[in-house]
Formats: structure tokens, C-alpha cells, sequence
């Protein structure tokens, strides 16, 4: 790579204050054409402002941009379109009834026909350009509503490229994606990297960050602390570098020599609208890890387990009586709980206060006679806030405002106010920094090592791989293997995911 | 028509007890607006409840008794909106707005269409008495908004209900029996439109198959105005009460300047959007 050359976009010097925070201190940035940067750090490190500032969302206090070492303003999102940056958002949603083309092009203007109307062929006929750009193959003529998991997936990613930029910044593109989906992603960055464009890559997921950039910006607190060669980097360095303290390890030290032996959880071929047949036995204090590509049934069998989705045959057998839960509310009153996959849309109620998140699962056990007990309520929260590590300056102030790992922290608290016996984790890390991962894994392992049956679904293999003692291994709905974890590696994980391998 | 009347005690204690019925039934409307619902048919539902108890009067019953079955047939009537919605899956606004429509044919079949007067002198107290110099609807609104405010801001069930209308998936995953307390929060409506309906047609001292009807957009102006005002974008009982305040010295102030009837509704409507408009520019300032 040529660095010599005019950087494509140059940051100098951006400042950002919020009233009582500096956001940004003096940000000094080069990004090159031909380049894919990636850019990482904790929550709160100032990255979402930067972004923010580029996009023409919020303005700078102080600092220069140059592209090309032209001066630039930007003032709107407009300027910034004007400009050739293009933002590619996490967790963007399709519009189900609309089919892929207009799933494309939404937000960008329609191409229109001489009458003023829009020209749904023409629109069409751009959106397949995009897509064989992309060589991707997607019917056009239905409503992405119809469309399988994969296909939508790849309407996401589409829709990245509806508009010709400069600059791709992307913030976590890959969340929703299955692995092979990633794949695809990483090709047509790889393609418009090659075609001359910048492509700003910023995720919490470093093996993706490493294998994909030719450079890596480390932020934190508000400031740039290097920028490293691909020949410099080390994943234990780079998380060093973003939490500023030294880690040994991402996971917490294992506890040796545990023997489980009572049984708290016992499936017989479960079968549900998306499982087929699944048994297996979860003991008291195991970490027993659910493993599979998107769509192969771990949340689904999860949600069955907790009351959400119906189960059509097969048994559970609870402490040794059979449950067959038909509502949340039943499973957590025999002590199962469910800390969901989407904690945004389904695990917090965003606009209330922390203490009332928190409270909201045992307002019962909280309450005398029918009125709260406010101050038990609060004491209580404070006391399992603490426990998971929970770092909210005022628990009467409202979710929203906490960063994604405390926002993670108050979804497990909720559910753990009475200690759940079976606790069922579906991506508790999603989203959330390497700080905040490792609190949450001790937190885990916490509730294990007090008895707890825990049922963990990851898509981060070395989270399964370093938490659980035994991996379920989940094809197409069916369990297709149990395996212990010491035995296995990502690789040989992966196999099995696909299916590859049988045992 | 003279302005100096306006700002006076007097006034203010009549503009209050024009107020008290509206209130009541808006805040029956806060506990299903707090869950995202609608309930269109409060207006309609207060009318027929005022025929049906003016009729159980005359025809010799109980005032007690004729009071309590009507305010029954109102949570009853709750209770069928409530099972549309929170069981049959219909939307709110559509189930509402159905029954809305059948409530106000049953109270035009039952009175004939007519008004009906000849109300006992002692059913006339509920609207029209007072009890050491304060009006009679006055205290029964006093009464339910505390109840309110107990019901919402300091019981499990309450705070379930903001959990839903704040995030519906991530109240269920926590356990809370949706459906029921949906139905639950209509049925509370109904009641409190049934107890609007028996006290205006005390006050009215006859019933007339549409007098409750305007409670309906009013009470939904209230809960909205209610809304903007201290916590954003969420219906509470403080803020309704709020809304309900203004919506009456609105009409008041309008009716001592001598107003044009006509006119004085395209300046309430003018005036609903200004207050609301206003705020969502403050909030956009912040």
C-alpha cells in the first residue's frame, strides 16, 4: 500500500464536548484510497461521535477534514453525500411487504418515469446491476418477507451499495450475518477496495477487523491511542491497547476438576415448529454451549424450553418432574430464565429507568400485597447490580442512556434477581466491548459454580469453546452432536456446524 | 363576556367542576393509552350507561343499585372491548371504534331516541350536590385520580402496564401475562367511562342518547396534551389531569369571551396542535 499518496479523508485535530464529557480530544486520522481501515475500541471510546461528525449528524467543536488535501465542510448529511462518504448502519431493517429492489433504494431518491411517477423498471434494472455487481442472485418480484434468512441477509448488504461513494463506513455490518454470509460481505469489500474505494471497518469482532484491514485504528477515551500495520498485529495487543489494562486471558479462568452430577434439566425429543427431536440433560453448575449457523434451530430451541414457542411433542423434565412450559411467566416461576438474543427489542424497556428494568421480572416478589416496595426494590436492584457489575451513576435514570455492555449487564440482572436454577443465555455479547465481555463471562461462570444449569447459545465460537464444558452442535433443527468442548477447536467446530462431519 | 370574570375563585371552582367528569373518564383512558391502546368508545359508552341508569331510575329502582349495575354494564362493555383486542387480535383503534358505533345505536334504541328526564331529586346530588361547600363531582374526581395514580405509579400491575406500552416482546420475555392485563386496562376504562356517564346525566338532570359523545375526542386531547407535558411521549395520570385542565379553561375563557360556539371548536383544535407542536420543539432544542 502506497501511504504517500493524498489520504482520501484526513482528520485533524476534531474535538467533541458534551456537556461534563469530552467525547472526542483532538482526533488525528488518515484514511488512504485502496484501503480497508479498521477502526476499533470500547463502547465510549468515541468512535459513534466520530461517525457522527462525518455523517454530518453533529458537529465538531474544533478540527480540519481534507479529502484528497482539499479542505471540506460538513455542515449536513447532505454535505456528506455530496462528498462521497456512505454510512452502512448495524441492524438495519428490511420493509417485509417491499421486494428487494425498493429495499435497495429506500431512503435514496426512485428513479423516476417522464409523467413523475416512479419507473419501477428502471428501478428494477439498478437493482439487478447492484446485485450482479455483487454476484448475488436474488428474485426481485416478491416481497423480501418471503425471502429465506440468507437471501434477506444478502438485501442488507445490497443495500450498502445502492449509492456509488468514495468512502464506505461500515459499523458492525456483520451482526446479523451467518458465517458464510460474512464470507460474501468480506469478497465485496475486498472487490471495492480493489476498484480504488476506502472502506472503514469498525467491529467489536477483532478476528474479523485483523483479517480484513490493511490497517487498524485503536481508539479510547476520546482519543487515538496508534495505528497499526498489518504486520503489527496480535489480538492479546489490540485489546490491551482498547481497554488500556492488561489481560491475560478473555476468559475467565476455568474452575478444574468439577464433577456434575445431579441432573436440573432433562429434554426428550423435543420437537417444535423449528426443532426436530432434540434431548439432552443439563446438570447443576454445567455450562452446557449450543452451537450452529443462523437458522439452525439454538434460539428457537431455547425459546420452546422457556415458554415462547409451542412444542408439538417430546417432554421436559424440570428437577425431575415433567414441565412443559406454555408461558414466560410459568418458566420463571420454576426458576428458568431466558436473557433474549435482541436486548434492545427484547430484553430492556429502553425509555424507563434501570431500577424499573430491573425490577420488572420479580415486581412480585417486590411488592407487598399489591403495592411496590420501593425501597426493598431499590435495595434489591442495587444489591444484583453489583453482583453482574453494573456501572449506572443513577438507577432512576433511563436504560437507554447506558452503554451496550451495561445495557447487556441490566438484561442479565433482571433475570437473575431470584437465581434462576436453569439460565439460558442466547448471544450475551452481542455488541458488547472486550471489557464488558470478560465481566459478563465471570458472571456466568459465577452462577455456574453456585449450581445454576446454564444454556449457552453463541455464535462466537471461542466464547462457546472457552466457556462451556460440553457443546450441542444444532444442523437444520436437529441435534446432530454433543460434544465436549476440550476435544474441539473453531475449525473442527465449524465442520460440524455445517454439518460436515457426523459423530 | 366580561374578561374580569375569568381569573376569579368562583370561576376557577366551576371551570374544575365542568372539568371533573372529563377527568374521570380520562383517566380511565391514561391506564389503556399507557399500553399503546386506544379506546374510541368511552364517549358513546357514558351516553348509553346515562340512558340505561335514567331508565332503571324511572322505572322505580334503588339509585344505589341502578348506579352499581350500570357501572357494571360499563366494565362489562370494557370487558368485550378488551377481549377483541387483547384476544381476538383486532386493533385497538378498529375494535374501539366498532364498538363505539354498536354502544351509541343500543343507547339510541333504548331511548327512543328521546331525552329522558324526570330523575329523582336524589340521584340529581351525585352531579349537582356538595359536601361542605365542595361540589360532588369534584370529590369523585379527586377520588379517581388518586386511585389512578395508585393503580399506576405504585402497584405491580400499573408498572406492568408501562412495561408493555414500552416494550411489548421484551415485557412478555419478562414474564407478564399481556393479554390479561390489556384486558384488564379496558375494563377499568369502561367503568370509569360508565361513572363519566351516570354523574353528566345527574348534572344534566336528564339523559340524552349522545351527551357522552364528545368525551371521546376530549378525553383523547387530554391524555395527548397530558403526554407532552413532564415525561416524554407517555400517557400519566399527572399529565392528563394537566390536559384536562387545560382543555376546560380553554372552553371556559372561550365562553366568557363570548365565542362563537363553531368557532370556539376550530380554536380548541388550533390550540391542541400549537401546545403540542411547542413541546416537540422544546424537546428538539434539548
Amino acid at each position: 500500500m502506497i501511504i504517500n499518496e493524498a489520504p482520501a479523508l484526513k482528520l485533524v485535530e476534531i474535538k467533541k464536548e458534551y456537556p461534563g464529557v469530552k467525547a472526542l480530544s483532538g482526533i488525528n486520522i488518515d484514511f488512504q484510497t485502496n484501503e480497508i481501515h479498521g477502526l476499533i475500541g470500547e463502547n465510549g471510546a468515541g468512535k459513534s461521535t466520530l461517525i457522527k461528525i462525518l455523517a454530518g449528524i453533529v458537529k465538531a467543536d474544533y478540527g480540519e477534514i481534507f479529502m484528497n488535501n482539499k479542505k471540506v465542510n460538513i455542515r449536513s448529511s447532505k454535505d456528506s453525500q455530496k462528498l462521497g462518504l456512505s454510512f452502512i448502519h448495524q441492524e438495519l431493517n428490511l420493509i417485509e411487504y417491499m421486494n428487494a429492489a425498493e429495499n435497495i433504494f429506500l431512503g435514496h431518491p426512485y428513479p423516476k418515469t417522464r409523467w413523475g411517477t416512479i419507473s419501477w423498471k428502471e428501478l428494477n434494472e439498478r437493482a439487478k446491476e447492484i446485485l450482479k455487481a455483487l454476484d448475488i442472485d436474488i428474485p426481485l418480484n416478491i416481497p423480501v418477507g418471503r425471502l429465506s434468512t440468507v437471501n434477506r441477509s444478502m438485501v442488507i448488504i445490497a443495500r450498502a451499495f445502492a449509492v456509488s461513494a468514495l468512502i464506505y463506513f461500515m459499523d458492525e455490518p456483520t451482526t446479523a450475518l451467518a458465517a458464510h454470509e460474512k464470507g460474501m460481505l468480506f469478497e465485496v469489500i475486498r472487490k471495492l477496495k480493489s476498484i480504488g474505494k476506502t472502506i472503514v471497518y469498525i467491529s467489536h469482532d477483532l478476528d474479523e477487523v485483523m483479517l480484513l484491514s490493511d490497517r487498524i485504528t485503536v481508539m479510547r477515551d476520546g482519543k487515538v491511542v496508534t495505528t497499526l500495520a498489518k504486520n503489527e498485529y496480535e489480538k492479546p495487543k489490540l485489546i490491551q491497547l482498547m481497554t488500556g489494562r492488561n489481560m491475560n486471558s478473555l476468559f475467565p479462568p476455568r474452575l478444574e476438576s468439577r464433577k456434575f452430577e445431579e441432573i436440573i434439566l432433562s429434554v426428550r425429543s423435543l420437537t417444535g415448529p423449528k426443532i426436530k427431536n432434540v434431548s439432552f440433560d443439563l446438570k447443576k453448575g454445567e455450562i452446557l454451549g449450543i452451537a450452529g449457523i443462523v437458522g439452525s434451530g439454538r434460539t428457537e430451541l431455547l425459546r420452546s424450553l422457556f415458554g415462547v414457542d409451542k412444542i408439538i411433542s417430546g417432554e421436559i423434565l424440570f428437577d425431575g418432574s415433567l414441565f412443559m412450559p406454555h408461558s414466560p411467566s410459568e418458566s420463571i416461576k420454576k426458576g428458568i430464565a431466558l436473557v433474549p438474543e435482541e436486548r434492545r427489542s427484547q430484553g430492556l424497556i429502553l425509555n424507563r429507568s434501570v431500577l424499573e428494568n430491573i425490577a420488572i421480572v420479580h415486581l412480585k416478589a417486590l411488592s407487598r400485597g399489591p403495592f411496590i416496595d420501593i425501597k426493598n426494590a431499590k435495595r434489591e436492584a442495587v444489591k444484583i447490580g453489583s453482583l453482574v457489575r453494573l456501572k449506572a451513576t443513577d438507577y432512576r435514570n433511563a436504560v437507554a442512556t447506558l452503554s451496550g455492555g451495561n445495557q447487556q449487564k441490566v438484561v442479565l440482572a433482571k433475570y437473575m434477581l431470584q437465581k434462576p436454577q436453569v439460565f439460558m443465555l442466547d448471544e450475551p455479547t452481542k455488541g458488547v466491548d472486550v471489557g464488558a465481555r470478560y465481566e459478563i463471562y465471570s458472571i456466568i461462570r459465577e452462577l455456574a459454580k453456585e449450581g445454576s444449569g446454564i444454556l449457552l447459545v453463541a455464535s462466537d465460537f471461542s466464547e462457546l469453546l472457552g466457556l462451556s464444558e460440553r457443546i450441542l452442535v444444532m444442523h437444520e433443527g436437529k441435534m446432530i452432536a454433543v460434544v465436549n468442548a476440550k476435544d474441539m477447536n473453531e475449525a473442527s467446530l465449524l465442520k460440524l456446524c455445517y454439518g460436515l462431519e457426523g459423530s | 363576556m366580561r374578561p374580569t370574570t375569568f381569573a376569579t375563585w368562583g370561576n376557577l371552582k366551576n371551570i374544575v367542576e365542568q372539568s371533573s367528569i372529563l377527568a374521570i373518564v380520562s383517566a380511565g383512558v391514561t391506564v389503556v393509552m399507557i399500553t399503546g391502546d386506544m379506546d374510541l368508545s368511552v364517549g358513546s359508552l357514558a351516553s348509553l350507561v346515562g340512558i340505561l341508569s335514567a331508565l332503571l331510575l324511572k322505572s322505580n329502582m334503588n339509585i344505589l343499585v341502578s348506579e352499581i349495575i350500570g357501572l357494571i354494564i360499563g366494565g362489562l362493555c370494557g370487558l368485550l372491548n378488551g377481549i377483541l383486542v387483547a384476544y381476538g387480535g383486532i386493533s385497538s383503534f378498529i375494535a374501539t371504534l366498532a364498538t363505539m358505533t354498536s354502544f351509541g345505536g343500543v343507547a339510541l334504541l333504548l331511548s327512543k331516541g328521546v331525552t329522558l328526564f324526570g330523575l329523582p331529586d336524589a340521584f340529581l346530588w351525585l352531579g349537582q350536590g356538595s359536601i361542605v361547600g365542595i361540589p360532588v363531582p369534584i370529590i369523585f374526581m379527586i377520588i379517581i385520580v388518586i386511585f389512578a395514580w395508585l393503580i399506576l405509579e405504585q402497584m405491580t400491575f400499573g408498572r406492568r402496564l408501562y412495561a408493555i406500552g414500552g416494550n411489548h416482546e421484551a415485557a412478555f420475555l419478562s414474564g407478564i401475562n399481556i393479554k390479561l392485563h390489556r384486558l384488564s386496562s379496558f375494563i377499568i376504562s369502561g367503568a370509569s367511562a360508565a361513572f363519566g356517564g351516570i354523574i353528566l346525566t345527574s348534572r344534566l338532570a336528564s339523559a340524552h342518547p349522545q351527551a357522552g359523545n364528545p368525551l371521546m375526542l376530549n378525553s383523547a386531547a387530554a391524555v395527548f396534551l397530558g403526554m407532552t407535558a413532564f415525561r416524554e411521549g407517555e400517557a400519566h395520570i399527572g399529565g392528563t389531569l394537566l390536559g384536562v385542565f387545560i382543555m376546560g379553561v380553554l372552553g371556559n375563557g372561550l365562553n366568557i369571551l363570548g365565542v362563537n360556539s363553531y368557532v370556539q371548536s376550530i380554536l380548541t383544535g388550533g390550540i391542541i396542535i400549537l401546545a403540542v407542536l411547542l413541546s416537540s420543539f422544546a424537546k428538539r432544542k434539548n
